[in-house]
């Protein structure tokens, strides 16, 4: 059953066709990676996947929901109650400590929880720098604390996007064990990359170029 | 965790772990809230303080005979009930009388009383030498001191004589066309001057009167009101006040004096004087103020009354701290109260304080509000850059899946955080700048408003609010795609 299908559509910027008449589909607990080069409508796609964009054309079906002529604001609602953000730049509120990120997702979306906040730390194992600011977190860190942010509040679909691309490959690596940890919990999983190494540890790999969905490749090495 | 907590943990840590900025807002909303209180309270204190400073110009209010009645020393102080005790700086006793200077063939108008009210009620007065502080002394006017050549420690005999002029010119057989003139003592020793010219029958035919010697507008009145000359027409002398002839309402004195010197006139080869008494005077210093209380000769109103063997005032200058609106009511209260005194303003002075205190109200205030409006753009300057500051945590916090509502919330709650914390400190320390411009600019100290606290407080809360306004509008037009874009 397919959790986000994306029918027919169209992103397009003046001239622009950013994207062209793109149709996917993500099955519920699948882990897809989505690929291309730069401009090939990689970010648009995303943009609307987590609903902070709308196509010019198409239908976005979210939980068998179209959602492609909702307002912001019911969009905000949407995203905030389906889908869990990982960002390439990690971006914290760096004023806030570990914790209190995690809280603040918390504090969007429900009601702020500093124990569930300090296990789901625990998860991406940094129980022990719940206190810390950003500024005294690594790199790798820090974004698994986004990951933990972004795991939460139980999306129904975490959004990554070019999660690794500021990571070395140690934490890489981690971050990546997460996903597979989430993926075999039942998460459905959106990763946004152009690493290879990235795409592989998915399901499936969808590849743009120039607007277009280019080819779908089945990872049959998957899980083995 | 309640979402209260969490909101109010979020916006402390925002201001607690990224000082720098926020204490630019800060310190410029305690600024203003600092000028704010301060003008604020100096606004409400500047009458008292200035009220005080006014008293120094003198007597703002007199206190006069109703008519027919006797204004006394103690008349006065039944009068002076009405007056809280903080507000009444001085009442001083007057009773001009025209006195005799023996070796000089000269007479000159001199006043009985208090120096030691006299000195709070016309403080300008300046003295060279000293207060009479002993019986039997007194100051002289400059002006008569260097016409006599009188210095402190000089000696001076005057004597009282019966204040009825005689006419010389009259004779006893009245007949038609006849003219007779005559004067006597009216208002404050002033002489008022009459002459009249009789018809065949003894009546009244023609009536000059000259009142220049008297107040203007008040006793001065008897010389130029028509009406009241024209009530002695027809009338046959003598004439009595108030039987024959009506006096000039508010000038009974200056009334009586026509009315008397018409009379005197008439009656002058039956003119009985009262016998004269004099004494010897030690001049203890000489009155400088350059003005016409250079022309008097001051003394003890006992002094006085002892020459005269009258305990009659004239008047009564009264130096009130008050503003118009409570003088007014007390000149009302003096009004009604059975003590046969009547109370009237200086209007000159009040009303130059009035017009001065409004003036000087009306600069503070606009002070202050330009000093608000620079706050507010300061501060909405500082959030502003708070703002683009902080554009990718707005993004985050958005992608996150703020609504706009919360976004508002948190930065107009920073907001009013700084705002309260600086109208706070800015309630402390507008007291304390209030205090040193109220020490330096009016000698004097100030007390604390207990109800400029909250005020400020609200100011600055609702100042950093309004300043608040378009840096929210600038966040949360914030497009949360920007924290994917991975700039």
């Amino acid at each position: 059953m397919s959790l986000l299908e994306l029918k027919n559509i169209s992103k397009i910027y003046g001239e622009l066709k950013a994207l062209d008449n793109v149709s996917i589909h993500v099955d519920k607990g699948e882990w897809v990676a989505i690929m291309g080069p730069s401009g090939s409508g990689k970010s648009t796609m995303m943009n609307i996947i987590g609903c902070m964009d709308k196509p010019s054309s198409g239908e976005v079906l979210l939980d068998g929901v179209d959602i492609s002529k909702e307002s912001s604001k019911a969009l905000t609602d949407i995203r905030r109650d389906k889908i869990g953000l990982v960002f390439q730049q990690f971006h914290m509120v760096n004023y806030l400590t570990a914790v209190e990120n995690v809280m603040v997702s918390q504090y969007y979306h429900s009601m702020p929880d500093e124990e569930e906040a300090l296990e789901a730390l625990g998860r991406v194992g940094l129980r022990e720098r719940a206190r810390h600011l950003p500024s005294q977190l690594s790199g790798g860190e820090q974004q698994r604390v986004c990951v933990a942010r972004a795991l939460i509040n139980h999306p129904e679909l975490i959004l990554a996007d070019e999660p690794t691309g500021n990571l070395d490959e140690a934490n890489e690596n981690i971050v990546l064990d997460l996903f597979r940890q989430l993926h075999d919990e039942g998460t459905t999983l959106i990763v946004v990359t152009h690493d290879p190494e990235v795409a592989e540890a998915a399901q499936r790999t969808i590849v743009l170029e120039h607007g277009r969905v280019a080819r779908e490749i089945i990872n049959e090495n998957f899980g083995k | 965790m309640t979402k209260r907590k969490m909101f109010l943990r979020m916006i402390t840590a925002s201001l607690l772990r990224r000082r720098s900025r926020m204490l630019i807002a800060l310190l410029s909303i305690a600024i203003g809230a600092t000028i704010l209180s301060g003008l604020v309270t100096i606004y409400y204190d500047v009458p008292r303080q200035m009220g005080a400073q006014f008293r120094s110009y003198g007597a703002n209010m007199i206190l006069l005979a109703k008519e027919g009645q006797t204004l006394t020393v103690d008349t006065m102080q039944k009068a002076l009930d009405v007056f809280p005790e903080e507000q009444l700086v001085g009442a001083t006793p007057y009773r001009y009388v025209r006195l005799d200077m023996t070796s000089r063939q000269q007479s000159f108008t001199t006043a009985g009383t208090d120096f030691d009210e006299v000195q709070k009620t016309s403080p300008y007065f300046s003295v060279e030498g000293e207060y009479p502080r002993e019986d039997k002394e007194i100051l002289v006017g400059k002006e008569i001191a260097d016409t006599i050549g009188a210095k402190a420690g000089s000696y001076i005999q005057l004597t009282w004589r019966p204040s009825v002029t005689v006419n010389e010119n009259a004779s006893d057989d009245w007949i038609g066309g006849a003219k007779l003139s005559g004067s006597a003592e009216g208002f404050n020793a002033g002489i008022v001057v009459v002459e009249a010219e009789l018809d065949d029958e003894g009546r009244i035919a023609r009536l000059t009167i000259d009142a220049s010697s008297q107040t203007p507008e008040i006793g001065g009145q008897v010389g130029t009101d028509k009406n009241f000359q024209s009530r002695f027409i027809g009338k046959k002398l003598p004439v009595t006040l108030g039987e024959d002839v009506d006096a000039v309402s508010g000038a009974t004195i200056s009334s009586q004096a026509v009315v008397d010197a018409l009379n005197n006139a008439h009656s002058i080869t039956k003119g009985t004087a009262a016998a004269e008494r004099s004494g010897y005077f030690s001049v203890t210093g000489i009155l400088v103020t350059g003005g016409e209380e250079e022309s008097y000769i001051y003394m003890k109103l006992r002094d006085l009354e002892d020459l005269t063997q009258d305990k009659n005032l004239d008047v009564a200058e009264l130096s009130i701290s008050a503003n118009a609106e409570q003088l007014e009511k007390y000149v009302s209260e003096i009004d009604k109260a059975d003590t046969g005194v009547m109370a009237r303003l200086v209007k000159r002075v009040t009303r130059s304080e009035t017009a001065v205190l409004g003036k000087l109200q009306a600069l503070v205030f606009l002070v202050t509000v330009v000093v608000l409006l620079l706050t507010t753009i300061c501060v909405s300057t500082t959030m502003m850059a708070v703002v683009s500051e902080r554009r990718r945590e707005i993004g985050l916090r958005k992608a996150l899946g703020a609504p706009d509502s919360s976004i508002r919330a948190e930065f107009l709650g920073e907001g009013m955080f700084l705002g309260g914390l600086g109208g706070v400190l800015g309630a402390l320390l507008g007291f304390v700048f209030a205090q040193v411009v109220s020490v330096n600019v009016f000698g004097s100290s100030i007390t604390f408003q207990p109800l400029l606290l909250p005020v400020t407080l609200l100011m600055s809360m609702l100042i950093a609010a309004v300043s608040c306004l378009l840096p929210i509008k600038r966040a949360v037009a914030i497009d949360p795609a920007l924290v994917l874009k991975g700039e």
